[in-house]
């Protein structure tokens, strides 16, 4: 008679949780015993600073200053109003995206993952804890209000999931028009119509061959001139209807450090693809000089570029031609980052099997249509997690401007602490205001870029 | 078509040529009308302003001798960045593993936190929030933490600097150091000894007590036979109390630089550690475990060996944005070459010079790096038998 093991016990409790993750062994024990004092110490110094010692009134009292920096109080309206578009362009985002999933789900015959808004909530839990504590340093009710309504906004945008299959191209273009839209509000058209001028003519070339989809047209001399007339109409509305606006020379605080990491990271995309099509070319020129630029700009630090920016940059125009120092910047961050995005673009190219090429040339297709519509979509898709992370590094970047003396975020404290009830005082609460700030984006981000990287399936 | 794609690159080329041309050209146009050089002529002309915390250097000596201070400087802050984070970084990866929920979990929020805000928001906060307006009293009531026993001081804390004990001269300090070569290169000699008697015979190698006994002991004779050639200084305040004198003295800024880069690149650090480790094959762990080694045998000998070979290019790579990240000292008072540069532009020096041998000096670094990386790669490759 052999006597029966008991069943081992379940661990599955308070109690055995406690033991199988605090005390599994003895070192394991040991370690535990030492880390827990430290971190409740840590947990009680934190909560000191947080909830008693912490002169939080320099945030209060400057919250719009972090917010938006010097822009014209009397304009206000319009940073308004473009978060209200960008709102918008949130909601239709996402729609679209997530009925664009159901729909790939749908014809691969998976079961479609519907995601309850909840979901979004416990996805962007940092930027919710974010928006909630800026509400709380808030001092009236409207920018409740205004919360509320830009919720309700994005809501609204949601919508777009019921566009039909067909077109649901249609939301990126709605997602695109309104983030111009929000940034038009803004700068207005004094100035900057080139800036517009040159999307409108990207997007309408983008929606050129989507509509070949929907009604195939004739000609490429036809749809040239279609492109060529949209860009012509829309870049006459705006040089007709000038709306004097706030430029980005004179914008700063958060409002800046975003548009600048938008900025240079949009603007550098063409750039970067450009340059990443030189450097697998089998032209030997292109090939050089593409490399040459890559290695030269990533050998150096984004401060040098900047510094070319602001003492040389401006020497290098016809005599005469002036850009501020914003423009400069941004132009700066475009050259840096364009080959930080070439680098990508390369890996998500050559992470391409050669066999689609072969299947493309088989079927008959010319090298260029080879690379439009078979190589450069798959492979701009497998690097759209890399994208999203490079863009957070430009985003960090932006707080570089600070050494400039550009008060974007970073560099608004500046301005905090000249006045005189701040002047060398609570320079750590708003350090630790600005870190959070830089975090809750930056995690969100890099949470997101992981979330899409299991779903598209893709990693370099 | 051949004569296209031939036609294509020299079109490529002309276009990139014109473009260069046109902006140079506007460049020489412009500093001519406003009277700005563009030669280099300045290197030999006076620096003219003083470095802070360089009592020593002279602002008569001439500008390249500056240069050469910011390099000093940067190699310095980097030098004990990459070992700050090296440290930290493989310490906080092991940990996000760790069985332990409170280790690992503290590890999470180490890496996440760090990886995930600006570097130099980091850095201001060391300079501004810790030093300049932190709860460090200055250096004329600076915290003298004493050496047990004894009525020397061990450190000296203040928001300007930190004294610590350091050695100095009593007069063969020189030879001393030779003698210091010697032994680490007898050292290494008798490594690769009791590595080849382990080889060849089997028999234990003791290793770490044999080259540290070398070592140790060859020194003490030096020390003896050179007669005393170096003493500590303990750090003390001057009579005025107003600078340190003896011990080594640590500017706030550097420790602002160094500190931060090391705390926010050993996030970076921490990941490649974790992710390589995650890269060794279970059963290697597995056939350890099989063979009775103890946890730490299994780090020792079977994970950590293959781990590093997967993590040493990335960890290569994160030294160098580490070096390249010193540049950011430019928003502090730490006198690194960036820094350098802008206060010397901003005394008259002519700008395109100036950055050109900036970027230079960046690229050198890179390039450097880049060597060891290729050398590194060569060396990791596995050799198929």
């Amino acid at each position: 008679m052999t006597a029966v093991a008991a069943p081992p016990r379940s661990t599955n409790t308070a109690l055995g949780w406690v033991k199988t993750r605090l005390f599994p062994n003895a070192t394991s024990g040991i370690v535990t015993v030492l880390l827990f004092p430290l971190i409740v110490y840590l947990a009680y110094r934190v909560f000191l600073f947080v909830v008693v010692n912490g002169r939080w009134e320099v945030v209060r009292r400057n919250l719009t200053l972090f917010m938006q920096g010097t822009f014209p109080r009397d304009q206000q309206w319009r940073i308004l109003v473009q978060i209200l578009f960008l709102a918008f362009a949130a909601g239709v985002g996402t729609a679209t995206a997530s009925a664009a999933a159901a729909d790939r789900a749908r014809e691969a015959g998976i079961p479609v993952d519907r995601q309850r808004p909840i979901e979004i909530l416990r996805r962007f839990w940092p930027v919710v804890l974010l928006v909630l504590i800026l509400l709380y340093f808030a001092n009236t009710v409207n920018p409740w209000l205004f919360v509320l309504g830009a919720l309700a906004v994005s809501l609204l945008g949601t919508t777009a999931r019921f566009l039909p299959t067909r077109l649901r191209h249609l939301g990126w273009l709605l997602v695109a028009l309104s983030i111009i839209a929000g940034f038009q509000v803004v700068s207005g058209t004094t100035g900057r119509s080139w800036l517009a001028a040159a999307v409108v003519v990207s997007i309408g070339i983008w929606l050129s061959v989507r509509l070949e989809r929907l009604a195939p047209l004739p000609r490429l001399a036809f749809k040239t001139a279609l492109v060529a007339l949209a860009a012509a109409v829309v870049f006459g509305i705006y040089t007709f209807v000038t709306v004097p606006g706030v430029g980005w020379d004179r914008w700063s605080g958060l409002h800046l450090t975003l548009w600048v990491s938008a900025l240079a990271i949009i603007l550098s995309f063409p750039l970067g693809l450009l340059l990443a099509l030189a450097r697998r070319s089998t032209l030997p020129a292109l090939r050089v000089l593409a490399t040459g630029y890559i290695e030269l700009i990533r050998g150096v630090p984004l401060i040098t570029l900047l510094f070319m920016g602001q003492f040389i940059l401006g020497f290098m125009l016809p005599a005469g031609a002036t850009l501020s120092s914003i423009s400069r910047a941004i132009a700066a961050m475009t050259l840096f980052t364009a080959a930080y995005v070439a680098e990508i673009v390369r890996g998500g190219l050559q992470a391409l099997p050669y066999g689609q090429t072969e299947a493309a040339q088989a079927v008959g297709l010319s090298p260029g249509k080879t690379m439009r519509l078979i190589i450069l979509p798959q492979a701009l898709r497998a690097v759209i997690p890399a994208m999203v992370g490079q863009f957070i590094s430009i985003f960090k970047d932006s707080s570089l401007l600070f050494i400039l003396a550009i008060n974007e975020f970073l560099g608004v404290r500046s301005l905090v602490h000249a006045q005189t009830d701040f002047r060398g005082i609570a320079h750590a609460e708003t350090l630790v205001f600005v870190a959070l700030v830089y975090w809750a984006f930056a995690y969100s981000m890099s949470r997101e870029s992981q979330r899409l990287e299991r779903r598209l399936r893709v990693g370099l | 078509m051949r004569v296209l794609r031939v036609v294509g690159q020299i079109v490529a080329i002309v276009v990139v040529f014109l473009l260069l041309r046109w902006l140079f050209g506007n460049l020489v146009d412009n500093s001519r009308r406003v009277g700005l050089s563009l030669d280099f002529g300045f290197l030999n002309r006076p620096t003219q302003f003083q470095i802070p915390n360089h009592a020593e250097f002279d602002p008569r000596s001439p500008v390249y001798r500056m240069v050469l201070v910011g390099i000093k400087n940067t190699l310095l802050a980097s030098v004990f960045g990459i070992a700050l984070a090296g440290v930290l970084g493989l310490i906080i990866g092991i940990s996000r593993l760790s069985q332990n929920w409170l280790t690992s979990r503290l590890a999470s929020a180490y890496v996440e936190f760090f990886r995930n805000i600006p570097p130099l928001v980091i850095i201001v906060f060391f300079a501004f929030a810790v030093f300049l307006h932190g709860p460090l009293p200055n250096l004329r009531e600076g915290i003298e933490v004493g050496f047990p026993g004894t009525s020397h001081n061990l450190f000296i804390f203040s928001l300007e600097q930190w004294g610590v004990p350091s050695v100095a001269d009593a007069g063969n300090l020189a030879y001393f150091a030779i003698a210091m070569l010697v032994g680490l290169v007898v050292a290494a000699l008798v490594w690769r000894w009791r590595t080849r008697i382990h080889d060849q015979t089997g028999a234990p190698h003791h290793r770490v007590v044999w080259t540290f006994g070398v070592l140790v002991a060859l020194l003490a004779v030096a020390y003896v036979l050179l007669g005393e050639p170096f003493r500590i200084t303990w750090p003390t305040l001057s009579e005025n109390r107003r600078r340190l004198i003896d011990g080594f003295a640590i500017n706030a800024g550097f420790i602002s630089v160094a500190g931060a880069l090391g705390l926010y690149t050993a996030s970076h650090v921490a990941e490649i550690v974790r992710g390589s480790i995650l890269a060794v094959s279970r059963g290697q762990s597995e056939a350890a475990n099989a063979l009775a080694l103890t946890s730490f045998q299994t780090y020792r000998f079977v994970i950590l060996p293959q781990a590093l070979r997967i993590a040493l290019p990335p960890l290569i790579n994160q030294s160098l944005n580490l070096v390249k990240n010193t540049s950011l000292a430019a928003a502090v008072a730490y006198a690194e070459i960036t820094n350098l540069t802008q206060a010397s532009i901003g005394n008259g020096r002519p700008a395109v010079p100036s950055i050109v041998i900036l970027m230079a000096v960046y690229l050198f670094f890179s390039l450097i790096i880049s060597l060891i990386l290729n050398v590194v790669n060569r060396r990791l490759q596995l050799v198929a038998r």
